[in-house]
C-alpha cells in the first residue's frame, strides 16, 4: 500500500472519530448520575432570552456538554494515564497512587481553616461543656496521606503544626494521639475513610485514655459486604484501582446497641449498620448513616448505667463508633456540619458526661462546613 | 468560546463545517440549471460561505458576550463605510477626512474599553483624586480587531488595495472566527483576493486540521500544565530561588505554547476555509539578539507596528534623536497595546532600551553564538517576568527572587517535588520550543513509518486533549486579555 492511501485511511479514521464523538455528544442520550463521581450530572439547560443575553445560558451548556460528553469517564482516565504515566506527573488533582492506595496529597495547611475548626470547637465548649462536663478528650484522625507522603516522595501538610495548634489552642481537652495506632494499611484503597475492622486498637488507646473499659479482639466477628465498594477517590482519579469491600464488625455487645435517629426532635430507631444504604453512591454511608445526621443516639443496654460519652465527630466517626461505646450507657453522636450548635439540642446534655471530639485532619484543613 | 473547549470542538466546528462546505453545495445544484452564465453558481457559493462564516463568527463571538455584538456590528459597519467613502473620494482632503474618522473612532473605542481605567487610576495616583472607575468588561479580541481594520481604511487611504463592495464578504473579514480573538492580525490586504475567489481542496482541509490539532495540542498539553505549575508557585507559602527559577521558565514555555498554539489552531482553521493566514512565531527562542526574537515573536503584530506606526513616524531615516523617540513611542505602544498596566509599558520599553542598545553596541553580535543565545533568553524570560506580573511590587519581587534577594531558600522538599513532577513537561516544552519536532515530522514525512504515524499521532493528540478538556482542566487563553 503506499503512503498516499496510508494516510488517507489513518485521516478517514481520525474523521470516523471526531464525527462519531460530535454524533454522540449531540444524539447520546443524557444520563442523570455519575455513579463514579457520586453527583447529579448537568442537564440541558432552558434557552431563554434571558438566560442567553445575560450569558447564563452559554455557562450552562459548557457544563452540560462536559458532564454528558460520550465515554466521559474513559476519557478521564485517558487524561490520568497520560498524565501520570506519560508526563510523569506525580499527582492527578492532588491524587496519587502509592502501594494499590488512591491519596489525596493534602497540603499545604491552612492555619486559618484549622482556627475556624477550633473556634467552632470553642463554641460548643463554651455554650454547651463548659462547667458541665466530667472529662473533655480531643483526637485527630490523620488521614492516608499522613503516612505514605514520605516513604513516597509526596508533599504533606504540616502536621505537627497542626496538631501543636489543637493542642495548644484546646487546653480544655486532653489530647489523644492516636497515630501511632494506624497505618496506610488501616484505610480504605480507594476511599478516605479508615476500615472498621482494623481500628480495634485505635479504639482501645482512646478508651484506655478515657479510662473507659477496653475491647477485647476475640469478641468481635467480621461480616463482608458483597457488593465491591468505589471510594470517593475512585472517581476522581479516574485510574485503575481494585474496588474494596466492607467489612462491618459484630460482636454479642455490638448486636444488643440500639440505635436511634435524634434528628427530627425525637428519637427514632435506626441502625448501626444501615443496609438501605446498599443502594446509595456510597456504601460507607452503611456506617451509622455516614455523616449524614446531625445528632444519632447508640443505647447499650450491657453499659455502665448513668456513664454516657457525648461524641463530636465527623464521617470518620461512623465506622468507630459501635468500638467508643464500651462500657458507657448511651453515647451520642454528634455532628456539627449537619446541626448548629448555636441552636438548642435537647440530646447535648453534657452534665457529668464525657465527651470526645474526633475530627479528620482533612476537616480541619477544609473546615467551612463546621457550624 | 474557547477553540480548547468542548462546546467549540464537538458542537460549533463541526456544525459550521457542515454548514459551510454542504448547505453551498446544495444551494448550487439548485441553482445550476437557472445560472446561465459561467461561474455565476460558483459566485453566488462564496458568496454563502462568506456569510455562513459572517453568522457563525458572529455566534462564536456573541457566545462569550452576547451584549458586546452590537460593538462588533458597529465596528464593521464603520470600517465598512469608511472605506468605502475612502475609495469612492476622489480627493485627498476627504480621503484623509474619512481615513481620521475610522481611525478616531475606533482608537476612541479601544481607549474607552481597553485603558479608560487605566487612565483614571493614573490620574488619581497623580492628582491624589478619587474619581470612581468604569470597570467595563474588556471585549474579547478588541485589540487585534481593531488593529487588522485600521490595516484595511489605511491601506485603502493608501491605495494598496481597493475597498471591499460587498458587505458580508467585509464583515466576514472582520469577525471571521478562527483569528478573531486572539489572532495573527491577519490584514485585509492578506486575504483580500480569498474573500472574493477561494478554492477547497481535502488537501486543504486535512492540513489545516493537521495544523489545527497540533496546536490544540500545545495549549491542552503543554501551556495549560504550565499553567498549573505557575499556579502552584503563586499559591506557594515559600517559593524557593529554584522554584522562581521554574516560574519564569514556566511561564516563558507557558506564553509561547499558548500563543502560538493558538496561532496554530487559526491558521489551521484558516486553512480548512480557503484563507493561507500568514505565520506568527518562528521559534523565537533561536533568536541570538533581541531583534532576532522580535522578528520571530508574534510576527503579525511587530510588521503591523512597523508599517503602520513605525515607518510613518520616519523610522529610523531621521535624526538620531528622532529615532530615539520613535523607538520609545512604538514601544511603548506596543508594551500598552498587550495590556493597560505600567509593567506593560515597562515591558515595553525594555525591548526598546535593549534594541537600541544591540544598535549602538555592534560588539554584541560578535560575541560566540552560544552566549549570544543566554543573553537573550534571559532577557526575554526577565521581560516575561515582568510582563505576568500583576503589579510592578509583584514583578519587582519575582526578579530579585531569581537572584535570591527576597530570602528565600536556595531550594525547598516541595521546589524539589514540583521539578520532579515537571521534568518531562520541562523536556517537552524546551524541545518543542525548537524546529526537532517540525524537522523529524518531515524527515518522516516521505516514509511509510511517517505514513503511519501521522495520523496515529493526530487521533492519539485529539484523545488525550478531550481528555483534558474533559476532566475540566479549563485555563483560558492568555492573549484573551489583550
Amino acid at each position: 500500500m503506499d503512503n498516499k492511501k496510508i494516510r488517507a485511511i489513518g485521516a478517514a479514521v481520525l474523521a470516523v472519530l471526531w464525527v462519531g464523538l460530535t454524533f454522540f455528544s449531540w444524539f447520546g442520550p443524557a444520563k442523570e448520575l455519575s455513579t463514579s463521581e457520586r453527583r447529579p450530572l448537568k442537564q440541558m439547560p432552558a434557552i431563554t432570552m434571558e438566560s442567553i443575553l445575560d450569558g447564563s445560558f452559554m455557562k450552562d451548556f459548557e457544563g452540560f456538554t462536559l458532564d454528558q460528553f460520550p465515554l466521559r469517564d474513559t476519557f478521564r482516565s485517558i487524561k490520568a494515564l497520560f498524565h501520570n504515566y506519560a508526563m510523569n506527573q506525580s499527582d492527578n488533582n492532588d491524587l496519587y497512587i502509592s502501594d494499590g492506595y488512591i491519596i489525596k496529597q493534602e497540603q499545604p495547611l491552612d492555619p486559618a481553616s484549622v482556627e475556624h475548626a477550633l473556634s467552632r470547637f470553642q463554641f460548643v465548649y463554651e455554650k454547651h461543656l463548659k462547667d458541665k462536663a466530667s472529662n473533655i478528650y480531643i483526637s485527630l484522625v490523620p488521614d492516608k496521606n499522613f503516612y505514605q507522603a514520605e516513604p513516597s516522595g509526596h508533599l504533606s501538610l504540616d502536621y505537627a503544626t497542626m496538631f501543636n495548634m489543637v493542642k495548644n489552642r484546646i487546653p480544655w481537652a486532653m489530647y489523644i494521639d492516636i497515630t501511632d495506632t494506624l497505618s496506610l494499611e488501616d484505610y480504605y484503597r480507594t476511599d478516605t475513610h479508615w476500615r472498621q475492622e482494623n481500628l480495634i486498637p485505635t479504639a482501645q488507646k482512646i478508651l484506655a485514655e478515657m479510662g473507659a473499659q477496653g475491647l477485647k479482639p476475640e469478641d468481635f466477628t467480621t461480616e463482608t459486604l458483597d457488593k465491591p465498594f468505589y471510594g470517593v477517590y475512585y472517581g476522581q482519579a479516574a485510574l485503575p484501582v481494585k474496588p474494596d469491600t466492607i467489612q462491618m464488625l459484630h460482636s454479642a455487645a455490638i448486636d444488643q446497641y440500639k440505635v436511634y435517629d435524634c434528628n427530627e426532635g425525637k428519637p427514632v430507631g435506626s441502625d448501626l449498620y444501615d443496609m438501605s444504604q446498599l443502594d446509595s453512591m456510597d456504601l460507607y454511608d452503611v456506617f451509622l448513616t455516614g455523616a449524614k445526621k446531625g445528632t444519632m443516639v447508640i443505647e447499650n443496654p450491657n453499659g455502665t448505667p448513668g456513664k454516657e460519652l457525648i461524641v463530636f465527630r465527623d464521617s470518620y466517626g461512623s465506622s468507630i463508633a459501635p468500638l467508643l461505646v464500651s462500657d458507657y450507657a448511651k453515647v451520642t453522636f454528634i455532628d456539627i456540619r449537619q446541626y448548629n450548635p448555636a441552636f438548642p439540642n435537647p440530646f447535648l446534655n453534657a452534665e457529668g458526661k464525657d465527651v470526645l471530639f474526633l475530627y479528620s485532619t482533612l476537616v480541619l484543613n477544609a473546615s467551612q462546613e463546621l457550624k | 468560546m474557547l477553540f480548547s473547549s468542548i462546546p467549540f470542538l464537538y458542537y460549533f466546528l463541526p456544525a459550521v463545517i457542515l454548514t459551510y462546505f454542504f448547505l453551498p453545495m446544495a444551494v448550487k445544484l439548485l441553482l445550476k440549471p437557472l445560472c446561465k452564465r459561467d461561474g455565476l453558481a460558483d459566485k453566488l457559493c462564496l458568496k454563502l460561505r462568506n456569510a455562513i462564516l459572517l453568522v457563525s463568527s458572529l455566534v462564536f463571538y456573541g457566545w462569550g458576550e452576547p451584549k458586546l455584538l452590537t460593538l462588533m456590528v458597529f465596528t464593521i459597519v464603520l470600517f465598512y463605510g469608511c472605506g468605502l467613502a475612502i475609495g469612492w473620494c476622489k480627493r485627498t482632503l476627504f480621503r484623509r477626512l474619512w481615513l481620521i474618522v475610522s481611525i478616531v473612532i475606533s482608537v476612541a473605542l479601544l481607549g474607552f474599553f481597553k485603558y479608560a481605567d487605566f487612565f483614571v487610576d493614573t490620574f488619581n495616583s497623580v492628582t491624589g483624586l478619587s474619581i470612581p472607575l468604569l470597570r467595563l468588561a474588556l471585549p474579547v479580541g478588541i485589540s487585534f480587531y481593531t488593529f487588522q481594520c485600521l490595516s484595511y481604511t489605511i491601506d485603502v487611504y493608501r491605495g494598496n488595495v481597493a475597498s471591499q463592495k460587498d458587505p458580508i464578504s467585509f464583515g466576514a473579514y472582520v469577525a471571521l472566527f478562527p483569528q478573531l480573538i486572539a489572532g495573527p492580525i491577519v490584514r485585509y490586504i492578506d486575504v483580500a483576493r480569498e474573500l472574493d475567489s477561494r478554492t477547497h481542496s481535502w488537501d486543504g482541509i486535512a492540513l489545516g486540521l493537521r495544523r489545527f490539532l497540533m496546536g490544540l495540542a500545545k495549549k491542552v498539553i503543554i501551556a495549560d500544565n504550565f499553567a498549573l505549575l505557575m499556579k502552584l508557585f503563586r499559591e506557594s507559602d515559600q517559593p524557593s530561588v529554584l522554584f522562581y527559577w521554574m516560574y519564569a521558565i514556566a511561564f516563558m514555555l507557558n506564553i509561547y505554547f499558548d500563543f502560538s498554539g493558538y496561532s496554530d489552531m487559526a491558521i489551521g482553521l484558516g486553512r480548512v476555509f480557503g484563507f493561507n493566514f500568514i505565520e506568527n512565531f518562528n521559534y523565537p527562542y533561536l533568536s541570538k539578539s533581541v531583534a532576532e526574537f522580535w522578528r520571530r515573536w508574534h510576527m503579525s503584530l511587530g510588521s503591523w507596528f512597523r508599517d503602520y506606526i513605525y515607518i510613518p513616524l520616519g523610522g529610523n531615516r531621521v535624526s538620531k534623536a528622532r529615532w530615539f523617540l520613535n523607538t520609545l513611542t512604538v514601544w511603548a505602544l506596543t508594551g500598552l497595546w498587550h495590556g493597560a498596566a505600567w509593567n506593560f509599558v515597562l515591558w515595553g520599553l525594555m525591548f526598546a532600551a535593549l534594541l537600541l542598545i544591540e544598535k549602538f553596541v555592534p560588539a554584541l553580535q560578535k560575541l560566540p553564538s552560544f552566549f549570544r543565545h543566554v543573553y537573550v533568553l534571559f532577557l526575554i524570560m526577565i521581560s516575561f517576568v515582568l510582563f505576568n506580573a500583576e503589579s510592578l511590587t509583584q514583578a519587582g519581587t519575582d526578579i530579585i527572587g531569581l537572584f535570591g534577594l527576597t530570602g528565600a531558600p536556595l531550594v525547598t522538599k516541595e521546589t524539589l517535588y514540583y521539578l520532579g513532577s515537571y521534568a518531562v513537561l520541562f523536556v517537552m516544552g524546551i524541545l518543542g520550543a525548537t524546529p526537532l519536532v517540525k524537522n523529524t515530522g518531515l524527515r518522516l514525512n516521505q516514509t511509510k513509518v511517517g505514513a503511519i504515524m501521522e495520523p496515529l499521532v493526530l487521533i492519539i493528540l485529539l484523545l488525550i486533549c478531550t481528555g483534558y478538556l474533559v476532566d475540566g482542566s479549563f485555563s483560558p487563553f492568555l492573549y484573551f486579555r489583550f
